[in-house]
C-alpha cells in the first residue's frame, strides 16, 4: 500500500482530536455540575424530550416542518398541563396546609404506636429491650418536620426554575438535537466515527424506550393508586397518588416508599383493620397490574441488568445523588452497560 | 475578520452544494426530489480523509455507505496464502469521486467490511450510515422507502454480477479439468 501520510503523523494527528473531543465532553460535565440547578434542568429536558419526540416524529411524518411540529406539540403539552394544574391547584393548596397541621398529630400518632409496640416487644422480650424508641422517633420525625417546611420556600424556587429550564432546555433538544449531535460526532476522530455513531445511536433508542416505558408506568401506577384510594376515601388520594407515580421510578424499593405514607396516614387516624386492608388492596393492585402487566408488557428486555446490579446501582445512586441517583441510576447503568459493551466490541473487532 | 467570516460563509454555501449534488447523482439518492435530497443532506456526514488513512479495514463492523465527493480511494483486500505467513493485501480496484462503497452495510446486521478502504489523496467523503437511514424512515418514510427500494436494486444487481462471476469461475473450472 501506498502510504504518502505516515501512520505515526496520523496516529498523532487523531491522538491529538481525541484529546479535543474528551476536553470538550468534559467542560460541558463541569458546566452541568457547576451551574447551579443545570444538571437537574438537563436530567428533566432529556426526559421531556424522549417523552414527546415521538409525537413531534408523527407531526413530522404528516409533512409539518420540525420547528412548527414542535411548537404545536410543546404548546398543546403545556396548555394541558396548566389546565390539570388550574384545577388540581385549589385542591393541593388546600392540602399542603392541611398536611402541615395534621404533622403533629401524625407524629404523636406514631409516637403512640411505636411507644404500643414497645410495651409489647418488652412483654415478650423482658428487661432486656429497655430502651426508649418512641422519644427518639419522635425527636427525629419533628426535626425532620421543621427542616422539611423551613426549607419548603427554597425547594418551591429550585422547583419552579427547573420547571421553567427544563422544558426551555427540552424544546431545543427536541428541535435542534440531532444536527447539535451531528456537530459534536464532527469533530470524533475518523477512525472512532462510526463506533461513536452506532454507541450514540443504541444508547438514544435504549434510553427513550426506557424512559417513555418507565414514565408510562408510573403514570398508570399513580392513576390506579389515586382512583383506589379516591374510591375508598382514603384523605389525600391525588397527593398519594402522585407520589406513589413519582415513587415508582424507582425499581423495587419505590413502591415501598410510595406506600409508606398512606399507612402512616391510616395507622394515626385510627383506621379500622378493614381500613387498612383497603388501603394495602389498593396499593397491592396497582403494584399486581404494574408487575403482571405494565412490566412485562413494556419494560422487560428494555434494560437487560441483572436484579442484584439493579439493587447495588440503586444504593450507588442514592449515595452520589439522593432521590434523584435512585431514579436515574438504572438509566445511567444501562448506558454505561451499552457503552463498555459496544467499545469492548470495537476493541475485539480491530484486534482481530 | 469579517472577510474570514463572508468567505466562510460562501465556502459553506458551496460545499452544501457539493454535497447536494453529489448526492443527487448518486444512484441510491436518485428518485428523490430536491427537498427530500436536502433533508438526506442534513442527516448524513461529511468527514474527510488524509492521503493513506484508512476509511474502514477489511473485518471491521461497518455501519454505513460512503460517497466520495472529492481525492480518490485504493480498496485492498487481504490475502491469506498460507496460514502460517502473514495477509497479504492485495489493490482490487481504485474509485473517483461520484463512487460509492460500503452500501450493504446499510441494511446487514453487524455487517463486517469485506475490504480495506485507503484515501489514495486528500479526499472529502459523505457518510451515510444505518442510524442516518433509520432517521429517514422515522421521520419521512416516504424518503426511506424510495431510498431502500433504490439500494435493493443495487444490492439485487451486485449479486447478479457475482453469481455470472461465480458461474464464469465453475466453467472456468470445468474447463480446466476437462483438459486435465
Amino acid at each position: 500500500m501506498s502510504l504518502a501520510v505516515s501512520q505515526a503523523m496520523l496516529k498523532r494527528s487523531n491522538r491529538w482530536k481525541l484529546v479535543g473531543l474528551l476536553s470538550f465532553l468534559l467542560s460541558i460535565f463541569v458546566v452541568l455540575i457547576a451551574v447551579e440547578n443545570l444538571l437537574v434542568s438537563t436530567i428533566l429536558a432529556l426526559m421531556i424530550s424522549y417523552a414527546l419526540g415521538p409525537l413531534v416524529n408523527y407531526l413530522e411524518r404528516q409533512g409539518i416542518g420540525r420547528a412548527l411540529s414542535t411548537t404545536f406539540v410543546f404548546i398543546s403539552v403545556g396548555v394541558i398541563l396548566a389546565l390539570a394544574g388550574i384545577w388540581l391547584f385549589p385542591y393541593i393548596g388546600d392540602t399542603i396546609p392541611r398536611l402541615q397541621a395534621d404533622m403533629p398529630r401524625f407524629i404523636t400518632g406514631v409516637g403512640q404506636f411505636i411507644s404500643e409496640l414497645e410495651v409489647r416487644v418488652q412483654q415478650v422480650a423482658g428487661p432486656l429491650t429497655n430502651f426508649d424508641l418512641e422519644a427518639k422517633v419522635e425527636s427525629v420525625l419533628t426535626a425532620w418536620t421543621r427542616d422539611f417546611f423551613g426549607q419548603l420556600p427554597r425547594f418551591v424556587k429550585t422547583f419552579f426554575t427547573v420547571m421553567v429550564l427544563g422544558p426551555f432546555l427540552a424544546f431545543f433538544m427536541v428541535k435542534d438535537g440531532r444536527s447539535s449531535l451531528r456537530m459534536v460526532l464532527g469533530i470524533v476522530p475518523n477512525h472512532l466515527f462510526e463506533t461513536a455513531l452506532s454507541l450514540l445511536h443504541q444508547i438514544n433508542f435504549q434510553i427513550g424506550q426506557f424512559v417513555r416505558a418507565r414514565l408510562l408506568e408510573s403514570f398508570i401506577v399513580g392513576v390506579v393508586t389515586a382512583v383506589g384510594l379516591l374510591l375508598i376515601n382514603f384523605p389525600y388520594a391525588i397527593l398519594l397518588g402522585l407520589v406513589a407515580a413519582v415513587t415508582n421510578l424507582i425499581p423495587y424499593i419505590g413502591p415501598l416508599f410510595g406506600a409508606l405514607p398512606a399507612f402512616a396516614i391510616a395507622l394515626v387516624n385510627g383506621h379500622s383493620s378493614l381500613g387498612v386492608f383497603l388501603v394495602a388492596t389498593v396499593y397491592v393492585t396497582a403494584q399486581l397490574i404494574d408487575a403482571g402487566i405494565l412490566i412485562p408488557l413494556m419494560v422487560a428486555k428494555i434494560v437487560d441488568l441483572h436484579p442484584v446490579t439493579v439493587i447495588v446501582v440503586i444504593i450507588a445512586g442514592a449515595q452520589v445523588l439522593g432521590i434523584l441517583g435512585m431514579i436515574i441510576s438504572i438509566p445511567v447503568a444501562s448506558t454505561l452497560k451499552v457503552t463498555v459493551s459496544t467499545i469492548y466490541r470495537h476493541l475485539i473487532d480491530t484486534r482481530t | 475578520m469579517v472577510n474570514y467570516m463572508w468567505d466562510n460563509l460562501f465556502r459553506r454555501e458551496d460545499q452544501d452544494n457539493e454535497v447536494q449534488e453529489a448526492l443527487r447523482q448518486t444512484y441510491v439518492f436518485k428518485s428523490l426530489s430536491k427537498k427530500e435530497l436536502r433533508f438526506v443532506q442534513d442527516t448524513c456526514h461529511v468527514r474527510t480523509f488524509k492521503s493513506g488513512e484508512a476509511i474502514f479495514r477489511q473485518g471491521e463492523i461497518g455501519v454505513g455507505m460512503y460517497i466520495l465527493l472529492r481525492g480518490s480511494l485504493e480498496i485492498y483486500v487481504d490475502q491469506m496464502p498460507d496460514e502460517d505467513l502473514p495477509l497479504k493485501s492485495q489493490l482490487v480496484t481504485r474509485l473517483r469521486s461520484g463512487d460509492f462503497l460500503g452500501e450493504l452495510s446499510l441494511v446487514e446486521n453487524n455487517s463486517r467490511r469485506t475490504a480495506t478502504a485507503i484515501a489514495g489523496e486528500e479526499s472529502k467523503l459523505i457518510g451515510f450510515f444505518k442510524p442516518d437511514l433509520l432517521e429517514i424512515l422515522e421521520r419521512q418514510p416516504a424518503t426511506g422507502v424510495k431510498i431502500l427500494l433504490r439500494l435493493s436494486e443495487v444490492l439485487g444487481r451486485r449479486l447478479k454480477e457475482t453469481t455470472l462471476k461465480v458461474s464464469e469461475l465453475k466453467e472456468d473450472l470445468l474447463r480446466m479439468s476437462q483438459k486435465l
